[in-house]
């Protein structure tokens, strides 16, 4: 395993790394962003779509502030797990991954994490004995291994847990680049499709995510699945929050994740269900309507018909504490 | 007797030499109290047998090596001699070594699952600057395998590469990059062959089998060994009351260990090769090195580094080592081979991907009327180890339980995949697993506790098993005993709350396999250790055992130690180079600590003879009165008479110089005289039994173990600390198996999860404690008493968790590993059958004993004393499998009943099952080359 040479630019500030980006982008070079490196390198390594530039983000001071309603980008996810931050994004922080990997990685870095499948994270030669997949084809045009037969859509696994937490607190993330700097809700950021994953384009990169002040209000809890409580990626993963009045919730919110090529956010089934709660019952119908929504495939170590079981034993397990007085 | 060594104080010239100081009485204290000798310690008596003068109380019958125990090391717990090497970061693994001027070598492997290869072009790649040396297949025409009878490996493909991994071509260049970049010229023209991924398709004709091997070709199938074995009433064990069936299928599996595989070759100036390499069995390489590169074996040297972990995976010759030397004999400059952790997984030799077909009869009396066994294992691309673990999945199976009859078929195919082979628990693994969990089968049908089922079929010391295994010393029943106290069983089976469970399992191993792979053992010993020792002191051991983290090191220093009465640090090993090693066959089948400890035990006793003649010169008192204790030689019934040890070595070696002295063992003749009957017989066996309590989570399938209780009988633990470290890193790797590790092969028939990511070894959040429980039985044949510690302790966990799963939640397993997802359809499925939506609804199993459980706790009981009288010889009668079915065990068995069989070779009747998969290997027709007329 060797890592492919590439060039290391450290810009200091948020202006000086689009101009770097800029620039690379009008001379037609290639380039990838690096925060933590937790999930790029090890691409690097396997020679999964390496480029020729890399744009660190370590070295940019005002992407690293984090209070309550503002995380930048380059927090890792070690802090995030111990900061200031709403009770839900510190337990979703503090399942991922391993201690290691927290102390490395961000938040940027975790929601814009590439999309995971078998048939992509392999090293070279594996790579090669499947003659490439569509995902990084090589230049051979190589179809999708997982769905064959079409060769549009990449249906690579986004295995995030931060984001479907910062969604259901309605948190908007900002995004600066060389046209400017933008900001939307968090879950318009993503955009179906494996390879292309979300909205970011070329040279525009996450500065930060800000919460509402209303979030502080909302309770939640998020539920993920995976085999083993370290290292393993979230085979699927549901967040969920709600606001208490005096009658029951008159606020829900339900995310999901580890499923499909992007994270979910499920407005349209969480207000039917608002509509006339009443706990323990309307949480079994909703978690029904959270498994016909999202379909997984077989890319990743579970099969995809447990993981859409699991999703509805997760979104009631998510959803207990709506009900219960604790 | 020289001047000035005397020691008796206030004496002076001649005294009385017949052992007495003064005559009358007198309180001499106990032995090794220290005489005069201000640095010399007190003997540890509390460790020395009472049939000896200490105060060790003799659990079992008395032992061969007790007049040499000395109290200095054995049983106390003492870390690994190299554990400071390792835990300071300055031992040596493959990866560590540096030699100047060396170049990396890179493999280039095969894309497809199975091809014939046309052409191979390097041209390209030899014109690249920095490249040194390209090989291919044609570099080496001779073919190896760790088993002589299997021979079918090349140091790189030969015309046609067998699965994706398969080793093709290889460079070595001045830089990494070069390497791999040479490796990308390199033209290869395959031609795409059918593959065969399916262990099922394996035992079908092909149209091009995956082997083409002279003789001994099964048909024009894949099947590389069938074994059939058939003992006892194997017609009546059918009519049995009570009946379990199951049909297992059991994921293949990687060993997992930290170390990739690397190694470093290096033809030194004068022409010899120097071979670096993690090795479990350094003596192997040896041979095929010397056969691959037609060179004599004295101008090899293999040297073992550290390493970092083999449970069975580093115990094969591999290609990669050949072609370090190949690459190294055409550069003139060292190799450097390592291994990414993708190439690991593609060399494999893991534990067989198997379907067994498992059946327990049990008759109205609570007796095991008999086990029928069919196993059909998944080879991979090479036989490794294979035509072994075919005979295993059978043959170990048959004790430490007392059973009416015997029906084994299993077959071993090649098939399109990286080569399974031995690993931790060889071949004998998995089939336990399903005769347990019948077991547990059976007693639910009969109405009987487990426990006590287990506890009432148990086999004696000094007894032979179905097959003709001659078992020493078994601490069976102490370990069930234990595990039922510690665990509670009793207040606990089927009476905790649904969803947590509690479950049994037991074990059974050898202890060294009787039968060596590479040699003649009417000729030449097991293993062999030789001592020297000069004027410091200190004694050196040179052996051939391969350290490989087991800790054979401090095991052989422990025994010298011991019969020399020295301290640990006095001991010195050799056992990296076989220029300076005896010969050792290698650490695997748990042989290391019993033949070799043997061995140096007979190597100290020679020494100890040299220095206590040396001794008797001095003193004047006759070497069967004088005692070594710490550092010194005295007189046993006066210690303060004596001198010390380097004084007694210095007077040894006046003549001579430095002392040597050699030792070896051998095993007894022993087993049956059919086909196979070396397979599994050792010179002892170790048992073990397991309890595990687990937690399962109805609703996801998650599986949790709470705690697990793991006896086990070693004979005597050497050094407790590392038998509980075996104990418990046994349990890791065994639950491992049973929850989470799995290699995955994909619809394609890629391996889909080469990385330590989706290969899924348990980590510290999932891991239980362990209680750690060491029965010692006492082997009359073993070291001081020992037997084997490595491997056996893994065989329990696997269906004590299985059974707790049952226990807890109703729903029985009969696919490994039990991964969340699995055991979830299991139990939608059980409900969907029960009519119950939701699974925490399900029954929780219940237990209500009929009136056999007492009838069992009172055999049981009566086994029990038996077992005792036999123990301590007080009962010397003979006893065979089958005596607890009225059997006389001076009689052949066959002569008493005409139903009794014998027999390795099947009839048609034997095979009339057609829904056996492995029995299908018979509808082939053997022969000794492909293409004649059979």
């Amino acid at each position: 395993m060797k890592t492919p040479p590439f060039k290391f630019h450290r810009p200091r500030s948020i202006e000086e790394a689009v101009s770097i980006a800029s620039e690379l982008k009008n001379n037609q070079k290639t380039f990838d962003w690096i925060s933590g490196g937790t999930d790029l390198l090890p691409n690097y390594k396997w020679h999964i779509n390496p480029k020729q530039h890399v744009i660190s983000l370590a070295k940019i001071a005002e992407m690293k502030n984090l209070d309550s309603h503002h995380i930048g980008a380059m927090v890792n996810l070690h802090e995030l797990e111990n900061g200031p931050n709403h009770p839900l994004i510190r337990k979703a922080a503090g399942t991922i991954a391993s201690t290691l990997i927290r102390r490395s990685g961000t938040v940027g870095g975790n929601l814009c994490l590439d999309t995971r499948c078998f048939w992509f994270n392999q090293t070279e030669d594996w790579r090669r004995s499947i003659d490439w997949c569509h995902k990084c084809d090589c230049d051979t045009d190589a179809d999708c291994r997982v769905i064959p037969n079409q060769n549009t859509l990449c249906v690579a696994t986004y295995q995030g847990d931060l984001a479907p937490c910062l969604m259901v607190l309605g948190a908007r993330i900002h995004l600066a680049g060389p046209e400017g700097k933008r900001s939307m809700n968090l879950d318009e950021f993503y955009a179906l499709d494996g390879m292309k994953r979300n909205v970011l384009e070329i040279g525009e990169f996450v500065t930060h995510v800000s919460l509402p002040i209303e979030s502080d209000e909302l309770e939640g809890d998020y539920q993920k699945l995976r085999l083993r409580e370290s290292w393993d990626f979230p085979e699927a993963g549901v967040a969920a929050s709600w606001k208490r009045n005096d009658s029951g919730i008159e606020q829900l919110y339900v995310a999901t994740t580890a499923c499909e090529s992007i994270p979910r956010l499920h407005s349209e089934e969480a207000n039917e269900a608002l509509n006339g709660w009443n706990g323990q019952e309307s949480a079994k119908i909703l978690a029904e309507k959270i498994r016909k929504a999202v379909k997984p495939v077989n890319n990743t170590y579970f099969p995809p018909a447990y993981r859409r079981k699991m999703l509805r034993v997760l979104t009631k397990r998510a959803l207990a504490g709506s009900w219960s007085d604790e | 007797m020289g001047k000035g060594y005397r020691q008796a104080p206030g004496k002076k010239g001649k005294s009385r030499t017949d052992g007495k100081r003064i005559a009358g009485k007198q309180d001499f204290g106990v032995p090794g109290s220290g005489g005069s000798n201000p640095y010399s310690n007190l003997q540890d008596i509390d460790r020395i047998p009472a049939s000896q003068g200490g105060q060790l109380e003799q659990p079992r019958g008395p032992h061969v090596h007790d007049p040499h125990i000395t109290g200095q090391t054995i049983g106390k717990s003492t870390p690994l001699v190299d554990s400071r090497w390792k835990v300071t970061g300055q031992a040596e693994y493959g990866d560590d070594i540096r030699l100047p001027n060396e170049l990396f070598g890179k493999i280039l492997r095969s894309p497809h699952h199975y091809a014939r290869i046309n052409s191979i072009d390097t041209s390209a790649a030899e014109a690249l600057p920095g490249v040194k040396a390209v090989a291919t297949g044609m570099d080496s025409v001779n073919r190896f395998g760790v088993l002589p009878v299997t021979k079918d490996e090349h140091a790189m493909a030969q015309e046609k590469v067998r699965h994706v991994g398969d080793l093709v071509a290889c460079v070595a260049a001045d830089s990494e990059e070069a390497a791999i970049e040479a490796l990308s010229l390199i033209k290869v023209d395959y031609e795409v062959l059918e593959a065969i991924h399916d262990m099922e398709d394996g035992l079908l004709d092909s149209k091009d089998p995956i082997h083409d091997r002279g003789k001994y070709h099964i048909g024009d199938s894949n099947v590389q060994k069938r074994v059939f074995q058939q003992f006892g009433h194997t017609d009546a064990m059918r009519q049995a009351k009570y009946q379990s069936k199951s049909d297992w299928s059991f994921a293949g599996l990687h060993h997992g260990f930290t170390e990739p595989h690397a190694v470093v070759a290096h033809w030194d100036p004068n022409g010899r090769l120097q071979l670096y390499t993690p090795q479990q069995v350094p003596h192997y390489v040896h041979r095929a090195l010397s056969s691959v590169l037609d060179i004599p074996m004295h101008q090899i040297n293999v040297i073992r580094t550290f390493v970092g972990g083999g449970f069975g995976g580093k115990s094969d010759p591999f290609p990669h080592e050949m072609c370090a030397a190949i690459l190294s004999r055409k550069s003139g400059r060292p190799v450097r081979i390592n291994f990414d952790r993708e190439e690991v997984y593609w060399v494999n030799r893991g534990r067989h991907p198997s379907r067994i077909q498992m059946e327990v009869f049990a008759d109205e009396k609570g007796r095991i009327a008999g086990i029928e066994t069919d196993a059909l294992i998944d080879g991979g691309g090479f036989a490794s180890f294979g035509h072994v673990t075919t005979y295993y999945n059978g043959v170990l199976h048959t004790s430490p339980y007392e059973i009416g009859g015997f029906h084994y078929t299993g077959a071993r195919v090649w098939t399109n995949k990286p080569a399974s082979g031995a690993m931790r628990g060889h071949g004998a693994v998995n089939s336990r697993c399903a005769v347990e969990v019948a077991i547990d089968d059976v007693c639910e049908q009969m109405g009987v506790d487990p426990m006590t089922f287990r506890l009432a079929n148990l086999l004696p010391p000094h007894s032979r098993t179905i097959t003709g295994f001659r078992i020493t010393s078994t601490g069976m029943r102490e370990c069930l005993d234990e595990v039922r106290k510690q665990s509670d069983w009793d207040d606990k089976f089927r009476k905790l709350p649904f969803g947590r469970g509690i479950g049994v399992g037991c074990g059974f191993f050898i202890s060294g396999s009787g039968l060596p792979i590479h040699w003649d053992p009417e000729n030449f010993p097991h293993a062999t250790v030789h001592l020297q020792c000069d004027m410091d002191g200190g004694v050196t051991v040179h052996t051939g055992a391969a350290d490989i983290g087991q800790g054979s090191d401090t095991a052989v220093a422990q025994a010298v130690s011991e019969v020399l009465a020295l301290p640990l640090d006095m001991i010195r090993i050799r056992s990296r180079e076989s220029d300076t090693a005896p010969v050792d066959l290698g650490s695997y089948s748990s042989r290391v600590t019993f033949m070799n400890c043997n061995a140096a035990i007979r190597a100290a006793i020679e020494m100890r003879d040299k220095v206590l003649k040396a001794a008797w010169e001095i003193t004047g008192y006759h070497p069967d009165s004088l005692v070594l204790g710490d550092r010194r030689i005295y007189y046993k019934r006066d210690p303060a008479i004596g001198i010390s040890w380097l004084e007694a070595v210095h007077k040894a070696q006046a003549d001579t110089g430095s002392l040597i002295s050699s030792g070896a063992y051998r095993t007894p003749p022993m087993g049956g005289i059919h086909k196979g009957a070396a397979a599994g017989l050792a010179p002892a066996y170790s048992f073990s039994a397991y309890v595990a309590e687990v937690e399962v989570d109805p609703e996801t399938g998650f599986v949790r173990i709470i705690k697990a209780w793991a006896a086990h009988d070693c004979g005597k633990a050497l050094n407790p600390l590392a038998v509980e470290g075996q104990i418990i890193g046994s349990c890791h790797m065994g639950m491992g198996q049973v929850l989470s590790e799995e290699m995955r092969y994909g619809r394609t028939g890629h391996l889909l999860n080469p990385d330590l990511l989706d290969y899924k070894i348990m980590s510290v959040h999932e891991m239980p404690e362990v209680v750690p429980i060491i029965v010692e039985s006492n082997d009359p044949e073993g070291p001081f008493g020992a037997k084997e510690a490595g491997e056996g302790p893994l065989l329990p966990i696997l269906p004590a968790v299985v059974n707790a799963i049952y226990d807890a939640i109703g729903v029985r397993i009969n696919e490994l590993p039990v991964s969340p997802d699995r055991l979830h359809s299991r139990i939608e499925k059980k409900c969907r059958k029960m009519k119950i939506d939701d699974p925490m609804d399900l029954p929780n199993p219940k237990f209500e004993p009929a009136p056999l459980q007492d009838e069992l706790a009172r055999r049981a009981e009566e086994h029990s004393e038996r077992d005792l009288q036999r123990d301590l010889l007080k009962d010397r009668s003979a006893y065979v499998n089958g005596v607890l079915f009225g059997f006389d065990p001076d009689l052949p068995l066959h002569e008493q009943s005409e139903g009794w069989r014998e027999s390795v070779t099947p009839t048609p009747e034997d095979l009339a099952d057609d829904s056996k998969r492995a029995a299908r290997a018979w509808n082939h027709v053997e022969r000794r080359y492909r293409g004649e007329n059979a």
